[in-house]
């Protein structure tokens, strides 16, 4: 699967060095505006907190994916974080996160392609062998090529 | 084996969606339990769940923060929970599910082909404009209504006083109210068939409706015509690009207007006039010598039209009749004038289930104009649901008007309702004519009313 075009280097941080989770969201918006994804980084950030609002994305097994519909995303995006140290997300197993997906969807329905590959790594998290192997990705090349065995 | 269905959604769409979606998969297969699984999301309804699946299924999981079309699952035992708690315990959502009491696959087909009936008549044109039209002439009719019974405390005949409040009242309630009633439901049936080309032709039908006599029957008249019409104009006429404004604002109004009027004046029109005329030399020709049949007859006819040639050739002839000194027609036709909307009003409190809510709260309203001898409280009513209502309350006028003549009631005023009972004599036999005319009208509406369509319930 080629995911080349929904994240690059600019918005893989390995590690990211963050004290909660605000700051965790911020630096990850940061870097989607850097790979060019976010072109409104106030507008999507709201977004991305308004759905924090309705419910944490802490999915449990130390992952979390927080994610925002906004008119402030250009194209479809993915961020990805490594946290330093794990980080209170209010989880819904209740563990602290370590890996962070951010994704940024716009508001207007872009191709569908990108999404289906979202939606393919969501799905992914799913699987315990997968999320092993996320854990254990040093850098962004190692990263890339996990999401490509997809 | 027990086969589990499950529907995800969640308002992005990208994450939550499926990672429930994959948890609850994740799960059966470790419990080996046949689950499928639709989702929701950004990209579409994937994996969709047929009725033939929801047929043979156990159980329902829904798993959304948003809607997810939850009455296809009536009569299933659904587990609901977040979105979020399929990804945390997919598991014991499998278990819950499981352990849900199956229902009793019959009931689910009935309650499908139920719902199926029920959408289908709720949905189809023509009951759709009709309840369109209705809808938007019920706050004239209460509103009218009540002025004109507030207007009838004053005394019956109080509004006779120019420029005093009872005139006013009258004025507003008779004068502008109950005049724009079968303009607007004729106009709101046409709207809802061809939208705002419709609305004008709609109205003008209306209008020349209340007109000519024709009453409310007359008027659904006008609104289907007018509003099929346009609609027909708007499908078939074809301009160059640059003539196209001209077709809704000038070209269907005219059209539809004019072809909708014309065939009220003349083609409705005359036949009306033609009914009532002889209606009323038919009653003058019988004479008040048989006052049984006579009192069957008129209280029928006050019923059928609630306006109309036939009510209005009834309540003329009861009122010629005052200036010969027979009094006995008079109190006939206004006790039978009032049990239609007694009679509905009882039955929205006996059998509910059979009117919407909107006639529930309408119901009580009714009540207050039937008091006051306002038949037209009863014209929404009607008007909904004719070939139910209208025999109904049809037999409960009759009953009431036959016994008001055998108990030999009069009455010297035209109008006035309960403002002018204190004139009748005998006023209990008279009262309890009329109690039990609203007690037939409403027994014969629970019989032969069918239950209002349930509101499907939506989801989150």
């Amino acid at each position: 699967m080629n995911v080349s075009e929904l994240l690059n280097k600019q918005s893989i941080l390995i590690p990211l060095e963050i004290s909660d989770k605000t700051e965790c969201m911020q630096a990850m918006v940061d870097a989607l505006a850097l790979s060019g994804c976010v072109t409104d980084k106030s507008a999507y950030l709201e977004a991305v907190m308004n759905r924090e609002k309705t419910g944490s994305t802490g999915i449990g097994f130390g992952v979390a994916i927080p994610h925002g519909k906004s008119a402030g995303v250009s194209k479809p995006g993915l961020a990805f974080a490594k946290l330093a140290k794990q980080t209170d997300w209010d989880s819904l197993d209740g563990e602290p996160v370590s890996v962070v997906f951010m994704i940024a969807v716009p508001e207007a329905a872009a191709g569908n392609e990108h999404l289906q590959i979202l939606i393919a790594i969501s799905r992914k998290l799913i699987d315990e062998d997968f999320r092993n192997k996320l854990f254990a990705v040093q850098d962004s090349e190692e990263l890339i090529g996990l999401l490509q065995t997809i | 084996m027990k086969k589990i269905i499950a529907v995800t959604a969640c308002p992005t769409g990208v994450a939550h969606t499926y990672m429930a979606a994959e948890s609850l998969v994740k799960a059966a297969k470790d419990k080996q339990i046949e689950l499928k699984v639709e989702t929701r999301g950004a990209v579409g309804v994937e994996n969709e769940i047929t009725e033939q699946e929801i047929a043979e299924a156990h159980a329902v999981i829904i798993a959304a923060d948003t809607d997810v079309l939850e009455s296809r699952f009536q009569g299933k035992p659904v587990v609901k929970v977040r979105v979020a708690q399929a990804i945390k315990d997919p598991k014991g959502l499998i278990d819950q599910a499981l352990n849900m009491q199956a229902s009793d696959p019959t009931d689910y087909l009935k309650q499908v082909n139920k719902s199926k009936a029920e959408r289908s008549s709720a949905r189809t044109g023509p009951y759709k404009h009709l309840m369109t039209g209705v809808s938007a002439m019920l706050p004239l009719v209460i509103a009218g209504g009540l002025l004109i019974a507030i207007s009838f405390m004053f005394g019956y005949d109080a509004f006779k006083v120019e420029g005093s409040l009872p005139d006013a009242l009258m004025r507003i309630g008779n004068g502008a109210a109950f005049a724009l009633m079968v303009p607007i439901l004729a106009g709101f049936i046409a709207f809802s068939i061809a939208e705002k080309p419709g609305l004008a032709p709609g109205l003008v039908g209306g209008m020349l409706a209340s007109q000519i006599g024709a009453g409310f029957i007359g008027g659904i008249a006008a609104g289907f015509l007018a509003g099929y019409l346009a609609k027909w104009l708007k499908n078939t006429i074809k301009l160059p690009r640059n003539l196209e404004g001209l077709k809704p604002i000038l070209l269907i109004p005219l059209i539809a207007t004019a072809i909708t009027g014309l065939l009220m004046v003349f083609v409705i029109g005359e036949p009306v006039k033609f009914i009532m005329d002889s209606l009323t030399e038919w009653l003058k020709s019988l004479g008040t010598t048989n006052a049984i049949l006579l009192g069957l007859l008129l209280g029928a006819m006050m019923a059928f039209d609630m306006g109309g040639p036939v009510n209005k050739a009834a309540y003329t002839f009861a009122v010629g009749l005052l200036a010969s000194n027979q009094f006995g027609p008079m109190a006939a036709v206004m006790a039978a004038g009032m049990t239609p909307p007694l009679g509905l009003w009882l039955a929205t409190l006996l059998a509910p289930k059979k009117f919407t809510q909107e006639e529930r709260d309408g119901g009580k309203s009714a009540a207050v104009l039937g008091i006051s001898f306002i038949t037209e409280g009863a014209i929404p009513f009607a008007a909904s649901d004719p070939f139910r209502v209208i025999p109904s309350i049809m037999v409960g006028s009759a009953v009431t008007g036959a016994l008001s003549m055998v108990f030999g009631a009069t009455l010297r005023a035209p109008h006035g309702g309960i403002f002018v009972v204190w004139l009748v004599n005998p006023i209990w036999l008279y009262a309890l004519a009329i109690i039990i005319g609203t007690v037939v009208t409403a027994l014969m509406l629970t019989i032969l009313k069918k239950p209002v369509k349930q509101e499907l319930a939506g989801g989150v």
